[in-house]
């Protein structure tokens, strides 16, 4: 089987790796004139979804919309992307972008633990993918599960979306907990265990199964952040323990609040995350959130 | 009927005794009261002991006998012969039921056109029953509405369409004998066995691929709370993407399907009362079929449409933006509508053009059909007078009450539910401001008089002469919710407004 992926980066070529290991052909579109790899490419995306009926979109969130405008699938293919399911621009569900943007409509996501180097260098790990179509799980997991890659299937196309947006801002609460002065594993446990908490409710809140939130796209995912310490999420959270604003998931905080607004979900550690991304003081932020009036859970 | 047994044929023991089994229980259930010698419960027997003996052969066959005394019952007295007559029928009868006058057909004609009020993609339509079958999928409000659609379809020049009609229907003689001529097939609601459904699911199946254009009512029973269907069931709908792609195996050139969503919106709904009063009681939300509502008295239905038929556009027709199979639009233009079919292909086809049968993945599809059909249910829906002033007067009075809770709100004392004229008439105007914004950009249609004083007056009027208790009153200089219930039916037609507001 022929299986198309857009993006060169290192995440795409990962992708090709596994797909060849699966016994596949993989066909990377990559931008630029030198081809990324050795792996069979091509710098004219349109080719891949005129030649592949399953193509993986391995860009980063921001620039799905453009990859997908430049390949331009049609009816035939089906469109799994592997990266984060908000568009940090508009707040929009990948599904949904790739959908507004070509003729495909059997689309799905591919969430769980990317650590690239680790794939590229033969490393175990497995991933998760969602779609409401069976073929499209079948596909993907023909394209991609082989005895180096465990690929597991779900219905719950949404959950996996919005997990795998989720799992930056948390990478991020980490960071923050783990670097803040003063702070020691209570923190740290507090924000892992409630910042979860909040995932849960958004999960509610879009009728996503919650139970996502604790397989590979939710908690795998981030066990793999934040065992990397240089993960960038983490290093922003990191940044801010240290009074610095620097790059991070701060697009994907907005839009999840912009839609957890619209579902009157309250998540007061995103939220405090986004007045850090800000410029407030954490220790003030902190404060706030520690002298909020005691709740239940459960 | 051949297709039930194939079906049956190919199911793994295991799934074909679950099929069977639930179909025993639910049957089981149905014909309680029936004697243990009648035919059907004979039948079940028969194939109870084909459960216990284990038999394949045994067990189809007896399944299969059922499906064919199911499909017999379904079928009717439907018959292409009667279908082709029925544009000649259908006028005379319609009349007939709709006038009770008979001998005055020629000024009824005259009148109902500016009555009904019809409009939509209508052209659009006309072209794609030239090219396909087109599958007629409307909103559910009353029992009237089968025969309004049909005369709808009279007055706009299209042909008569096959339904199903449910078996509770046809205890109206005048409705039934009528329904009967027009190529109804009999729906049985009580019969909740996967078998009948099937059988179903068969015969519809067998009528689109036929080229019978086809009606369902996907909200599957009339509206019980006044609200436009916002969930649709799939069953019947799912069986046009499945007669599509059989059409595209087995014929020469394939017949496209097409699926065009209809909004009826009433002025006044004759079982208003007994649907909200069904919508309220918890016993109301499992009884899905009513057969003691006002229709089943005919000299009622007769003097209240013949009522209804003395006021200018009443009643609105709208019928919405075709779609396919899958949930995509139809375009107008017959060069692009020949682009979107080879790219229709696409979805279902492999690279060689061979149809790649998968009912799950059409399951995803019929999903994504039936979100944009409701999607489309607004756009054609007409405020009227009744509707916003019930709205406004919904509003002012829980916050007035202090609290918004249906339930809560339709057992307030008497007492309680005076409210002012000015604020009503103040709220009626802020609804009419979003009516008409939302109306000027496509989101929905409405007929409404000039101001929210003349919009209060028509609503009264009408409250005061087709229930027999009245939504609103006028007492003084207030305005008295004399029967919440009702008023919470019309204002429910216009949730989408709370949005806005």
């Amino acid at each position: 089987m022929n299986v198309g992926i857009l993006g060169g980066g290192q995440w795409g070529q990962a992708l090709g790796r596994l797909v060849k290991k699966a016994g596949h052909s993989p066909l990377i579109a990559y931008e630029g004139k030198r081809p990324p790899h050795v792996l069979p490419s091509t710098n004219k995306p349109p080719e891949v979804c005129e030649q592949c009926d399953l193509i993986f979109v391995a860009t980063s969130a921001n620039m799905t919309r453009q990859a997908i405008q430049k390949a331009r699938p049609g009816p035939h293919n089906r469109i799994v992307v592997a990266g984060r399911g908000i568009e940090p621009a508009t707040g929009k569900w990948m599904s949904n972008v790739v959908q507004e943007e070509c003729d495909a409509i059997r689309v799905g996501a591919l969430g769980g633990p990317a650590p690239v180097q680790e794939i590229l260098n033969g490393g175990l790990c497995a991933g998760v993918v969602a779609s409401p179509f069976e073929e499209v799980r079948r596909l993907a997991t023909d394209a991609l599960h082989s005895t180096r890659f465990r690929l597991y299937e779900s219905n719950d196309l949404l959950g996996v979306q919005l997990t795998s947006a989720f799992v930056p801002v948390m990478a991020c609460l980490l960071g923050l907990a783990s670097n803040l002065r003063g702070a020691g594993v209570g923190m740290h446990a507090m924000v892992l265990a409630r910042g979860m908490a909040e995932g849960g409710r958004l999960a509610r809140a879009f009728e996503a199964d919650e139970a996502t939130l604790w397989g590979l796209a939710g908690i795998g995912d981030l066990i793999s952040a934040q065992a990397k310490p240089t993960n960038p999420y983490f290093q922003a959270g990191k940044a801010l323990a240290a009074g610095s604003v620097i790059d991070g998931p701060w697009h994907m905080v907005s839009a999840i609040l912009e839609r957890a607004s619209h579902k009157e979900v309250e998540l007061p550690l995103t939220l405090g995350l986004q007045h850090m991304s800000k410029g407030a003081d954490p220790i003030d932020i902190v404060q706030q959130l520690m002298s909020r009036s005691a709740t239940i859970e459960h | 009927m051949g297709r039930a047994e194939t079906r049956l044929v190919g199911l793994s023991d295991h799934e074909r005794q679950q099929i069977l089994e639930e179909t025993l229980y639910e049957e089981r259930r149905r014909l309680e009261s029936k004697p243990a010698d009648s035919p059907e419960r004979i039948q079940l027997e028969k194939l109870s002991k084909a459960l216990v003996r284990g038999i394949r052969g045994d067990q189809i066959q007896t399944a299969v006998e059922m499906v064919a005394e199911w499909t017999h019952e379904i079928h009717g007295r439907f018959s292409p012969r009667v279908y082709r007559m029925a544009t000649q029928v259908a006028p005379k009868a319609l009349t007939s039921l709709l006038t009770a006058r008979p001998r005055r057909f020629r000024d009824f004609n005259l009148d109902i056109e500016r009555r009904l009020n019809i409009h939509g993609s209508i052209p659009h339509v006309h072209d794609l029953i030239r090219e396909g079958t087109v599958v007629l999928v409307p909103t559910h409000v009353s029992n009237l509405d089968s025969p309004l659609i049909g005369l709808s379809l009279y007055l706009s020049g299209l042909p008569p369409f096959v339904y199903g009609a449910g078996l509770n229907l046809f205890s109206n003689p005048i409705l039934g004998w009528w329904l009967r001529r027009l190529g109804a097939y009999t729906v049985d609601r009580r019969k909740r066995a996967p078998l009948y459904k099937d059988a179903l699911k068969d015969y519809s199946l067998q009528c689109l691929t036929h080229g019978y254009h086809s009606l369902f009512f996907p909200g599957g029973t009339r509206s019980r709370s006044g609200e436009i269907e916002s969930h649709i069931k799939k069953g019947l709908l799912g069986t046009t993407i499945t007669a599509w792609q059989e059409n595209l195996r087995t014929q020469v050139r394939p017949r496209p399907i097409f699926i065009v969503p209809v909004t009826l919106t009433f002025q006044m709904v004759l079982e208003a009362a007994t649907l909200i009063e069904d919508h309220l009681t918890e016993h109301g939300k499992q009884r899905y079929i009513i057969d003691d509502d006002e229709f089943s008295q005919p000299a009622q239905v007769a003097s209240f449409t013949r009522r209804m038929l003395e006021l200018d556009a009443s009643i609105t027709v709208h019928f919405g933006q075709p779609l396919d199979c899958l949930g995509f639009p139809v375009s107008a233009d017959p060069a692009e509508r020949h682009q979107e079919a080879s790219r229709r292909l696409r979805f279902v086809c492999d690279r060689n053009g061979d149809v790649q049968l998968d009912p799950q993945r059409d399951r995803v599809y019929t999903d994504r059909l039936a979100k944009n059909i409701v999607a489309e249910y607004p756009k054609g829906t007409t405020v009227f007078s009744t509707h916003l002033a019930a709205w406004a007067a919904w509003s002012v009075l829980c916050d007035q009450l202090g609290y918004s809770d249906p339930y809560r709100v339709v057992r307030t004392a008497a007492g309680q539910r005076a409210i002012g004229r000015t604020a009503l008439t103040r709220q009626i105007e802020k609804g009419r401001q979003v009516v008409l914004a939302g109306s000027a950009k496509g989101s929905w249609r409405h007929h409404l008089p000039q101001t929210s004083e003349e919009i209060l007056e028509e609503s009264l009027d009408r409250f005061s002469r087709y229930h027999k208790t009245r939504a609103l009153n006028a007492h003084n200089s207030e305005i008295i919710i004399e029967d919440p219930r009702l008023c919470l039916y019309y204002r429910n037609r216009l949730l989408f407004l709370n949005d806005e507001v």
